[in-house]
């Protein structure tokens, strides 16, 4: 995603004289071409996340829309007070961005892992939250990021069983996408509400044919707060399988599944794969830490079929 | 305004202010009355001969909030019905500074180490975005000199020579849970400034003309620091140099007592050449 974000950016910074780009020393091969082209709007703050965001909040008083990118912990878990209190409570359009949510950084290790940025995050006051379900959405959540007056963040992740599924229809205010529609309306099925980049798992598990003749809808999220006046076709998808089955790279507690489940219509089954803290202490690609916590299109399958037997 | 006129004048708008600060203190029942008494000729000083139009000034000691809305309140601006509601339910003016409440107070402080960054932002938005001339003041407590993220902002203005931004440090000495040299050492304070790139001086925080000759020092391609050497709860013998001051109201008995003592630091001034 970071490809696409870059490319997204830049769009943002060429039409946008008020928008900046913050890095807290990351973005080698990335983000170079942005550095040298935007003189003093790109601000290289240093391993200093604090700073950085206090300074971006500070730069936003002064009528920027500052963009703070790191890698997602440092974005996020270091400077969450600056983020609350400089940026949340005033309402400021500082745009946090987060590289490698999830598992992407797979063996890079435990502390580049963001396992409860939407958790954190998502408690905060006048917070939005995006969390793009592939590469081809960053650059609609970045453009509807640019419009925002207020504060946000943005999670790019990498998903090992990235698919190239095109989706049944898309819900472009809310970049909610639904991949698979039951066959039979009458007929047990279940509702695969895939959070962010965690979707592909599920159409790794439809291209596969592991879902195939399941009766499933399966929907991507990809924003928060929720807007099911307007995903009313998830809504209704929920109302009438009564079961739900989210798949989240996060973990369970205060993530995005347990925010669904609070928010939808009561339903039979509410089930939710999601991250664990590491269960057998050891480390890994991201296929690795996926499959330790059982975040797998198999066990997705499993998990479909526990609900409709 | 000659120079000794502006500073008679100084000495005596900060009696009002400290008579305004102790007024609402006593009222609220509210502590944080050393804080207070220790930064207020630095708010009076910024105010009455600092900021110019477009300047921003930046509380980064966020609980030296009453002595800056009386400060402010002083130079008419707040006005006093808003000044009346201070500590009440519903009001804007909170023990810390409240966001989006004052355009006066652009940002909510009272966690430590967050008003510099700020500022530093501002600093470097003005200076290299803006292009204008517009200035940053930020007020820092000694205590707030244990945080890292204050030492973070001081390297990133270093660094970017903001020399719009200057940095006025209320050291009194005393700190949350004690003195600040057997808390967490900070000296050679000014030292520590000067080698993160800032021009910084040391000088008596309730000496007028001291701050007037350090403040009025034009700028030299990098950031300021004025260490302003103070007394937690000045003006008030029977707070002066006490920690519990920190978190104390003021009984009716110790209110009269701390007015009798303005008033005759009123008189000394009254008598003033």
């Amino acid at each position: 995603m970071r490809v696409d974000f870059v490319k997204a950016i830049e769009a943002v910074l060429a039409g946008d004289a008020k928008a900046m780009f913050v890095t807290g020393d990351l973005g080698y091969s990335a983000l170079e071409g942005i550095a040298s082209k935007y003189g003093r709007r790109f601000l290289n703050a240093g391993v200093a996340e604090q700073n950085m965001v206090g300074v971006a909040a500070g730069l936003a008083l002064a009528g920027m829309r500052p963009w703070v990118y790191s890698i997602a912990p440092f974005a996020t878990y270091r400077c969450l007070e600056q983020i609350r209190n400089d940026v949340c409570l005033h309402r400021l359009p500082v745009r946090i961005v987060g590289n490698g949510g999830g598992y992407t950084y797979g063996i890079m290790g435990a502390t580049h892992h963001a396992l409860e940025d939407l958790a954190v995050l998502r408690a905060l006051p006048n917070m939005r939250l995006f969390f793009p379900c592939s590469n081809d959405h960053v650059a609609a959540a970045v453009r509807q990021i640019a419009e925002l007056n207020g504060p946000s963040y943005l999670r790019l992740a990498i998903s090992p069983y990235t698919t190239p599924l095109a989706p049944l229809s898309e819900q472009p205010q809310t970049l909610t996408r639904q991949y698979a529609a039951r066959r039979d309306p009458r007929a047990p099925s279940v509702t695969i509400i895939g959070v962010g980049h965690g979707v592909q798992l599920a159409l790794r598990a439809l291209a596969s044919g592991g879902l195939e003749h399941k009766n499933v809808d399966v929907f991507g999220v990809a924003r928060f707060p929720w807007d099911f006046a307007v995903d009313a076709t998830l809504v209704r998808s929920v109302i009438e399988s009564g079961n739900v089955v989210t798949v989240e790279e996060h973990y369970a507690d205060g993530g995005m599944g347990e925010s669904l489940r609070a928010a939808l219509p009561a339903t039979r089954s509410f089930r939710s794969l999601a991250a664990a803290y590491f269960p057998e202490q050891r480390y890994g690609s991201p296929t690795f830490h996926l499959e330790q916590c059982g975040l797998t299109p198999d066990a997705l399958v499993r998990a479909v079929l526990e609900v409709l037997h | 305004m000659n120079e000794s006129s502006l500073l008679r004048s100084l000495r005596g708008e900060a009696l009002a202010v400290r008579r305004q600060f102790l007024r609402m203190h006593f009222e609220a029942r509210a502590g944080h009355l050393g804080t207070g008494l220790s930064d207020i000729d630095i708010l009076v000083y910024l105010y009455k001969a600092w900021l110019r139009a477009g300047d921003q000034f930046i509380l980064s000691k966020g609980h030296g909030a009453s002595s800056l809305y009386a400060t402010l309140h002083h130079f008419g601006l707040l006005s006093d019905e808003a000044i009346a509601t201070y500590y009440k339910d519903g009001t804007l003016l909170p023990a810390h500074p409240a966001p989006c409440a004052l355009e006066a107070i652009p940002a909510a402080t009272g966690s430590l180490g967050h008003g510099l960054p700020i500022a530093a932002g501002l600093a470097y938005a003005y200076k290299y975005l803006h292009q204008s001339k517009q200035r940053v003041a930020c007020l820092v407590s000694d205590g707030e000199c244990n945080s890292g993220s204050l030492w973070e902002a001081a390297l990133f203005a270093g660094h970017h020579r903001l020399d719009n931004l200057t940095v006025i440090i209320d050291a009194n000495g005393l700190q949350g849970f004690g003195r600040t040299k057997d808390v967490l050492d900070l000296e050679p304070l000014a030292d520590k400034w000067r080698a993160f790139r800032f021009r910084c001086e040391e000088v008596d925080g309730h000496d007028f003309s001291a701050l007037h000759e350090a403040l009025q020092r034009a700028p030299d391609a990098y950031p300021s620091c004025v260490l302003a050497r103070t007394v937690k709860g000045k003006g008030v013998r029977l707070m002066e140099n006490k920690l519990e001051w920190h978190y104390l109201p003021m009984s009716d008995e110790q209110y009269e007592a701390a007015l009798e003592d303005l008033a005759e630091a009123d008189r000394r001034w009254q008598q003033e050449p």
